[in-house]
């Protein structure tokens, strides 16, 4: 008996484990949108600590990483290599053209406070290191109010808007960020009204307190302030996620944050428009109702530490080109007295008060690094980082000076300066890891031949010899060849002499075209559908 | 027993076999919902984060900073050579609907030195234009060091005597622009000295008792005092300078109302001034400090009126007040770089000289230290400093808690070496 039960148990473990391998495709891929979220109304609000944040992914880096000659693949992403769109990311702009009305609308443009009531103040900021309220316009829509600080006018207003309009267009859930104008008038304190002031005592609010804290921050000459105002976001609100691990309270959250496409690829978007602040804390998980459930959605927040600014003042020269705290750099500048100066450290800014430190020169797009390791980031691979920057390039020049256009710059030198820099690490994005893989993309089978776009060859990259443009289908400067494809064992049989783009004849299901450059392959999968056949996986190899 | 284990076992291989067999995308997520599903438990941080989360949202070193109802313990804030100091502290910046600020001291040392204090503070008045403050402070010094007049004083004639003083002083100023202050200042300061506590150093009037040039010794004097000052502060940051200029002037008349012989004046004058280099990342800073005082006929300083040099904030090779004499002249330079964001390096090299005469000093006999420094900041405003200073005379190791060129308040209440 005990001998036939762990026959059994052995077959079993070889049943389990065999199944894995067997299937590449299923009817349904590639999936589009994530399934129906489950509901997670029993998840609680998570707190995180800042502090504790930085020296563990300082000190201790937490999550899964890749092994030297094993690198992770990233996951939550669909035979296509793209991330479905659900409660952490949706396909916008390079999927769907946006029009500029549509970016620089971002996550909505109708909700600006209403200026014809009183805002009524309902709590004092007290986390950040700006000055804010929140409060509540006549319509009962309850905003934060952020402020510049008083000797960087526009330094942090202008980006936390401008950079949500990026981010929204680059596939994220984003908050709706007003630049407003007002005056003092314009704010009444509500009833019972509780500060925490700088010492941690808390007391009722007064009207002084309202009048003291806009004391610190601009005034423009006209007597109004400006400041950023950022429309609540519907639902409760559980905390911020992290960026490794899932979160244990969410059913729907099931694959490690450090192995997502969105969150490793985040790191190119964050490099792109400075966002060295880019951790947890400016994060925020939302449970919120859609899709038949109450689900958490998950956000990013706050930009005003962004292109220059470090929200109180510039952002330090440092920023993205070294972790506050780094072995490496920290040695060396002690062992050399310092006379080994960093190239970063020679930057050049346009000493522009509402810029702040933002320039492009200097700027390392695969070097770049948040304030301190982000896991997600850290495991980037070339194939995360071709999928960043693809969504990067798709912005035209025109479409970027009208989304800066909505910082709402009073100096127009401040607006040319960030478009001009925004268009060359635009490029060095695409320069970097455009040449990391091959990158090819939207493959489609059209007329009998696998067509797809040379991203590297549109972003004006040198090309290697015969390489065609867009549509134009044959790839003569790559090896080409097809094979018929077994789904259920992955096995491919090459078919001979099929070695151009045109579809080779076969009665497979799949097939398989691997078009490679040196050790740069990818791998396009094509499953017959009647008498056409649809892309239905991507693989890529560098 | 053990066939119930292999069922159990049997059952769950067999769902995971079950599990495998999906037949769609679709479905191999939802079965690995299914698995997180059934290991749903609440997302609390560790214990550590919750520690720190509970810091940070309860505010607690803000609160330990402010206290309980004012009241504080405070750490910190006797000068070079007290000991450990620690006492409790009153401090109030609420009142007069936060226009007002009043602050109360009393402060002991491992040494057994004991300052008290009391003051109170509007800092902005009239628009912002102007700004006053009054405080009064008793200082009990039990073993201050005194290694003899002139530049010419040698170390190992150390001696330690005790300084005691009762200040009471007033300031009122004007803020002419956002960076340039003036204003004037009158006190009263009743010090007298007697014999050092420190037994491992013999009393200063045991060495020195006959000493004509050493003037002050076991007087009791009471000194009116008023006078003004200039400052211009064209930093970048008052806490954590990396560029701009700073400029003060002080001008002090003294007058001995008790035994009418030590009336004197004395010119404070300080400019420091800041290179960057590389975005701030290098920063060359000098400082330049001259004490010079004045006497009439027949008036004579107090050798604890006198201008000193030596110590964590002048000359950093020496042992603090090695120097004591009439006038003094003090240069800094320093070479800063940053080695992370919280972390700047020193390279520094410091020259002075105490003299008898005023404006005049031999620059062949300028005694001179060279040494490293760390300074830590958070936000680039220093909050700890490691100084270490190498000159003939050896090497002195200064842990400070405050920037390199500190300065004394515009209303300090005694001489700035022991303020």
């Amino acid at each position: 008996m005990m001998q036939h039960m762990g026959r059994f148990l052995f077959l079993a473990a070889m049943l389990a484990a065999g199944h894995g391998e067997a299937r590449k495709f299923y009817g349904d891929d590639p999936l589009d949108r994530e399934p129906a979220p489950r509901d997670a109304s029993n998840a609680v609000r998570r707190k995180i600590s800042d502090y504790y944040d930085f020296f563990q992914q300082t000190f201790a880096p937490p999550g899964e990483r890749h092994q030297p000659g094993k690198p992770i693949p990233a996951q939550a992403v669909n035979t296509l290599g793209e991330p479905m769109d659900g409660a952490w990311y949706e396909k916008r702009h390079y999927y769907r053209p946006m029009t500029i009305e549509e970016l620089v609308r971002g996550p909505g443009n109708g909700n600006a406070p209403d200026e014809s009531g009183p805002w009524t103040v309902v709590k004092a900021k007290s986390e950040g290191v700006t000055p804010g309220f929140e409060f509540i316009d006549a319509r009962k829509r309850r905003y934060v109010l952020k402020f510049d600080p008083l000797d960087y006018p526009e330094i942090a207003t202008g980006p936390d808007v401008l950079v949500s309009k990026f981010f929204h267009a680059l596939g994220y859930h984003v908050p709706e960020n007003y630049i407003v104008h007002f005056r003092r008038d314009q704010l009444e304190l509500g009833k019972d009204v509780q500060l925490t002031d700088a010492k941690g005592k808390v007391r009722p609010m007064t009207d002084r307190d309202v009048t003291e804290l806009l004391m610190r921050v601009p005034r423009a000459a006209d007597g109004r302030y400006r400041g950023g105002a950022s429309l609540f976001l519907s639902g409760k609100p559980l905390g911020p996620y992290k960026y490794h691990r899932t979160r244990r309270d969410d059913p729907n959250d099931t694959v490690p944050h450090e192995h997502r496409r969105e969150l490793r690829g985040l790191s190119v978007f964050c490099a792109w428009v400075a966002h060295d602040d880019s951790r947890s804390i400016n994060s925020l998980d939302m449970l919120v109702d859609g899709e038949g459930a109450k689900y958490i959605r998950h956000y990013l927040i706050d930009f005003g530490s962004t292109l220059g600014s470090a929200s109180y003042g510039p952002n330090s020269p440092r920023s993205g080109a070294e972790y506050v705290f780094e072995w490496g750099p920290a040695i060396r500048q002690f062992a050399t007295f310092g006379l080994l100066v960093p190239e970063w450290a020679k930057a050049k800014y346009p000493g522009i008060d509402s810029v702040g430190r933002f320039e492009s020169k200097k700027f390392d797009a695969a070097g770049w690094v948040a304030e301190y390791p982000n896991p997600a980031f850290t495991n980037r691979l070339p194939d995360d980082a071709f999928w960043a920057a693809k969504q990067v390039m798709a912005f035209t020049d025109e479409q970027i000076r009208a989304i800066v256009k909505t910082g709402e710059y009073s100096d127009p030198r401040a607006e040319e300066w960030i478009a001009n820099a925004l268009i060359e690490r635009r490029d060095k994005i695409g320069r970097a890891f455009f040449s990391e893989v091959l990158p090819l993309d939207r493959f489609e089978v059209r007329g009998g031949e696998l067509a797809f776009v040379d991203l590297g060859t549109k972003a004006g990259m040198a090309r290697s010899p015969g390489y065609r443009l867009e549509s134009e289908v044959t790839p003569l400067g790559y090896r080409v060849q097809w094979s018929e494809f077994d789904n259920e064992t992955e096995r491919k049989t090459e078919i001979a002499e099929a070695r151009t783009p045109r579809v080779p004849d076969s009665a497979a299901e799949y097939l398989a075209c691997d078009i490679g450059e040196g050790a740069k392959t990818v791998t396009v999968y094509l499953r017959r559908r009647a008498a056409a056949w649809d892309v239905v996986g991507i693989d890529r190899r560098w | 027993m053990m066939r119930v284990h292999y069922r159990v076992l049997a059952i769950t291989l067999l769902s995971c076999v079950l599990q495998g067999q999906e037949t769609s995308r679709a479905s191999e997520i939802e079965a690995a919902r299914d698995r997180k599903q059934a290991s749903l438990e609440p997302d609390v941080p560790n214990k550590w984060e919750q520690r720190l989360i509970f810091v940070k949202e309860g505010k607690v070193l803000e609160r330990l900073s402010a206290g309980v109802a004012g009241f504080r313990l405070q750490i910190g804030g006797m000068p070079t050579g007290s000991g450990f100091a620690i006492g409790p502290n009153y401090m109030r910046e609420d009142l007069g609907r936060g226009k007002v600020s009043v602050n109360a001291f009393a402060l002991g040392s491992t040494r057994l030195w004991t300052k008290l204090g009391a003051g109170v503070k509007i800092p902005s008045m009239a628009g912002d234009r102007l700004f006053w403050e009054a405080a009064a402070v008793y200082h009990n010094y039990n073993s201050l060091g005194y290694y003899g007049p002139g530049p010419d004083s040698q170390e190992s004639s150390r001696t330690n005597y005790a300084f005691e003083d009762t200040n009471i002083d007033t300031l009122l100023g004007v803020k002419l622009t956002p960076w340039l202050r003036a204003g004037g200042s009158v006190g009263f300061q009743h010090p007298n000295t007697g014999r050092g506590k420190d037994e491992r150093y013999a009393s200063t009037e045991d060495v020195f008792g006959n000493n004509p040039r050493v003037i002050g010794l076991k007087e009791e004097v009471d000194f009116l005092r008023g006078g003004f000052f200039v400052e211009m502060d064209r930093r970048d940051s008052p806490t954590g300078p990396r560029s701009g200029t700073y400029v003060t002037m002080r001008w002090d008349d003294y007058r001995d109302r008790e035994l009418r012989r030590h009336d004197f004046r004395r010119l404070d004058l300080e400019a420091q001034q800041y290179l960057p280099l590389f975005n701030k990342r290098r920063v060359i800073a000098l400082r330049g400090r001259t004490v010079q005082t004045f006497t009439t006929e027949g008036q004579t300083l107090p050798f604890y009126q006198q201008a000193v040099l030596g110590g964590g904030n002048d000359l950093r090779g020496f042992r603090p007040y090695r120097f004591h004499d009439n006038n003094a002249i003090l240069m800094n330079a320093e070479y800063r770089w940053e080695v992370f964001s919280g972390l700047d390096m020193a390279l520094f090299a410091d020259a002075g000289q105490v003299t008898a005469e005023r404006w005049t000093f031999d620059a062949k006999n300028l005694e001179t230290a060279v040494g490293f420094g760390f300074r830590f900041n958070v936000r680039n405003a220093p909050f700890l400093r490691l100084d270490v200073g190498f000159s003939h005379e050896g090497f002195q190791i200064f842990l400070k808690f405050n920037g390199p060129f500190a300065q004394r308040s515009l209303a300090s209440s005694s001489a700035p070496h022991i303020f």
